[in-house]
């Protein structure tokens, strides 16, 4: 009898074969995936949100919704009438420099600074009094504490450009306006005028007062009017001199005549 | 690099002055026929306890207001509205209260005085009620005799310094003189007053007739017409020496003498030439006199202050007298007025105007006044300044150009009367005696 002797440790499997499949099946698994994509694909040039194609829903803003009118209650209860009573507001926090405290928070304690020890202060010097200065009585505004009053403007419409000479000297101002207009003698317009373009003149104002270099900065097309404000600047002698405390040699004036009868 | 940069800031900080005195201020304003300055004068305050305080202080507040009021450019505002505390000083003025409300000024002049060792002490001030930042516009401080009359001659001067500031540079007149003729010593002789009226005083004691008193520009000399034993002449009076000094005689009757405004000129009318009256002018001594006119009857020269160019003067050639002008060399004669009676041109200091006394319609049963008028020369219009009022004669300006003072008797004899030049604020300066043919100084 032949003794067959089956070893199973001996045997050895053959798994070549079996590797060689599967790499293969694998292989052509994904092979197929790839050409199924391929040709399952979409092919051309078409562009996302290209008019004609697809469809989107078209939105206008608008600042309310249109709710269907519903009948209101007489009742003010049911209604949304606001009713009778009215409802006081809470008091706003009061807004500190610290900001405002939020309830609950724990504010962390400030650290305290180091103090500082106070820096010596050199005293300044002395000033030494100007050479120049202004004679007693000759001389500008007075300090003090005078309260907040402003200016009014006057009936004529003054708009003085420098603020400076303006603000400081209001009163020359004044009286240049004054002077000039009782030159003006308005019985040397032609009489069938009653209504005319303004006469704007430049002239300049020395430091005696004296106005000079009179020319028209622009006419009113009425001859009569034009010559009678010349004229008005060419019988002042003098405006009087610029204050004592303006230290410019003169100053230009812009005048401007309203003619209506 | 540095170094060039250094350089060009140098330069730039040179160019800096250079560039403020080109920069220029401008003023733009228009015409504004607005009200006058409305000025508050609080009564000034003692600044010590000496009891002379007292009456110099009503001396001097009730002068200064005297003057302000007359200025014809200030409207006064009633003490009645003034804050209860009244400034003496800058640091008691409290603009909001003055400038606000039922004052309302636009400025406000305050101050104190004091008698200190026999003199008075005053200080002044001038502020802008609407100008909190520059409130000062002036600021004066006096020292005089401790009398009256300095008190008074104080608030004459602060008044025209506010004047000046505040009225476009023409000077006040509050030391201006006015001389007139009065009858009061018997005789007509030639008075002089403060423009106001106060201090009125003789000059000339001629024992006969002394008419047509005119000043000279410098207030040093008095021109008149006198009466001597003979004939009218032009005498001159002295006023640094108190006396009639020499001046020449010549034949014929001599009238109504006028300076010029530069002093060195007179005019005047005499019958030297051919026994009726014609227009001469001589140098200031009265050398070198030539005929002007060739008229008859030709009076009362004045010269245009503004330029000493041309004379307007009276003259009866056509009839009755009238009014003409020509220039100082005696051409381009022109006759102002052509009908009434017309007499005693006189120019005003801008040369602008004529003011003279006119009886418009003159005639036998004719009614009308005599009046003052004024022409405006170029345009030849003619306003009437006195209305209704007797016979109004003798105009002559005061320096300021804004005041006009003249005769009339409208009170029942004849006095001196001043008026603004819009015919507003008619004062009568002398009350006493009979006063005429007034003249107001240069300056």
């Amino acid at each position: 009898m032949a003794y067959v002797r089956a070893n199973m440790f001996y045997e050895r499997e053959q798994w070549k074969k079996p590797l060689l499949v599967s790499v293969g099946f694998h292989g052509a698994l994904v092979l197929a995936i790839l050409v199924l994509g391929y040709v399952l694909a979409p092919h051309g040039t078409s562009n996302w949100g290209a008019t004609g194609e697809g469809s989107a829903i078209h939105a206008d803003v608008v600042a309310s919704i249109p709710l269907p009118h519903t009948e209101e209650s007489p009742n003010i209860v049911a209604n949304e009438s606001k009713g009778v009573t009215q409802t006081v507001p809470q008091p706003k926090p009061v807004e500190t420099e610290d900001g405002i405290s939020i309830p609950g928070k724990v504010t962390k304690p400030k650290t305290i600074d180091k103090p500082q020890t106070q820096e010596r202060v050199q005293p300044r010097p002395t000033p030494t009094p100007e050479q120049t200065a202004v004679a007693y009585g000759e001389g500008g505004p007075v300090s003090g504490p005078y309260g907040n009053f402003n200016t009014t403007s006057t009936k004529g419409g003054f708009s003085i450009q420098n603020a400076d000479f303006g603000a400081q000297f209001g009163w020359y101002v004044q009286n240049v306006n004054r002077v000039v207009s009782n030159a003006w003698y308005q019985v040397e317009v032609d009489p069938r005028v009653t209504n005319a373009k303004r006469v704007y003149l430049l002239f300049d104002i020395d430091r005696n007062g004296r106005p000079s270099n009179v020319r028209f900065e622009q006419r009113s097309d009425i001859p009569s009017l034009d010559q009678s404000a010349m004229r008005a600047l060419q019988r002042i002698d003098t405006f009087g001199p610029l204050p004592p405390g303006y230290r410019g040699d003169k100053v230009s004036v812009e005048f401007w005549f309203d003619y209506h009868r | 690099m540095l170094r060039k940069t250094g350089l060009l800031f140098l330069f730039l900080l040179l160019l800096l002055p250079l560039t403020q005195a080109i920069a220029q201020d401008w003023i733009r304003t228009g015409t504004n026929r607005g009200a006058p300055i409305r000025l508050a004068v609080p009564d000034f305050k003692p600044s010590g306890s000496d009891p002379q305080n007292a009456p110099l202080l009503s001396v001097f507040n009730d002068t200064l207001w005297s003057d302000l009021d007359n200025a014809g450019i200030f409207d006064m505002v009633a003490k009645s509205f003034y804050p209860a505390a009244q400034p003496g000083q800058p640091s008691e003025m409290k603009l909001d209260a003055w400038g606000n409300a039922p004052v309302n000024a636009a400025m406000v002049a305050f101050g104190n005085l004091g008698v200190n060792a026999g003199k008075v002490d005053v200080q002044g001030w001038l502020f802008d009620a609407k100008n909190a930042s520059f409130p000062q516009v002036l600021g004066k401080q006096y020292r005089e005799d401790a009398t009256p009359d300095k008190a008074r001659l104080i608030a004459h001067r602060f008044a025209d310094e506010i004047i000046f500031r505040l009225g476009g540079g023409i000077p006040g007149i509050a030391e201006s003189q006015i001389y007139f003729v009065s009858l009061r010593s018997g005789t007509k002789e030639i008075w002089s007053m403060d423009y106001d009226g106060a201090n009125q005083k003789q000059i000339t004691k001629l024992g006969s007739v002394a008419l047509s008193p005119r000043i000279s520009p410098d207030g040093s000399r008095l021109a008149f017409s006198g009466l001597t034993h003979d004939s009218w002449q032009i005498l001159m009076y002295s006023m640094d020496l108190g006396r009639t000094v020499a001046f020449p005689r010549y034949s014929g009757d001599n009238f109504s003498p006028a300076w010029s405004s530069d002093g060195t000129k007179i005019a005047f009318s005499s019958s030297m030439h051919s026994g009726l009256s014609e227009i001469f002018v001589a140098d200031a001594s009265g050398a070198n006199a030539r005929r002007l006119s060739t008229g008859k009857g030709d009076v009362s020269p004045v010269f245009n202050p503004k330029t000493n160019g041309q004379i307007a003067w009276v003259s009866g050639r056509t009839g009755l007298p009238q009014i003409y002008v020509m220039d100082a060399d005696g051409s381009n004669v022109q006759k102002m007025t052509d009908q009434g009676y017309a007499v005693s041109p006189a120019w005003s200091p801008n040369g602008l105007l004529l003011a003279f006394s006119w009886v418009r319609n003159y005639g036998p049963g004719v009614l009308g006044g005599q009046d003052i008028y004024l022409m405006d020369i170029a345009s030849r219009q003619i306003v009437q300044l006195t209305h209704d009022g007797g016979r109004n004669d003798f105009p002559s300006w005061s320096p300021d150009g804004r005041h006009i003072v003249f005769q009339s008797n409208r009170s029942g004899t004849e006095q001196i009367w001043s008026v603004l030049a819009d015919g507003t604020h008619l004062q009568q300066l002398t009350r006493q005696g009979r006063n005429s043919q007034p003249n107001w100084s240069f300056k």
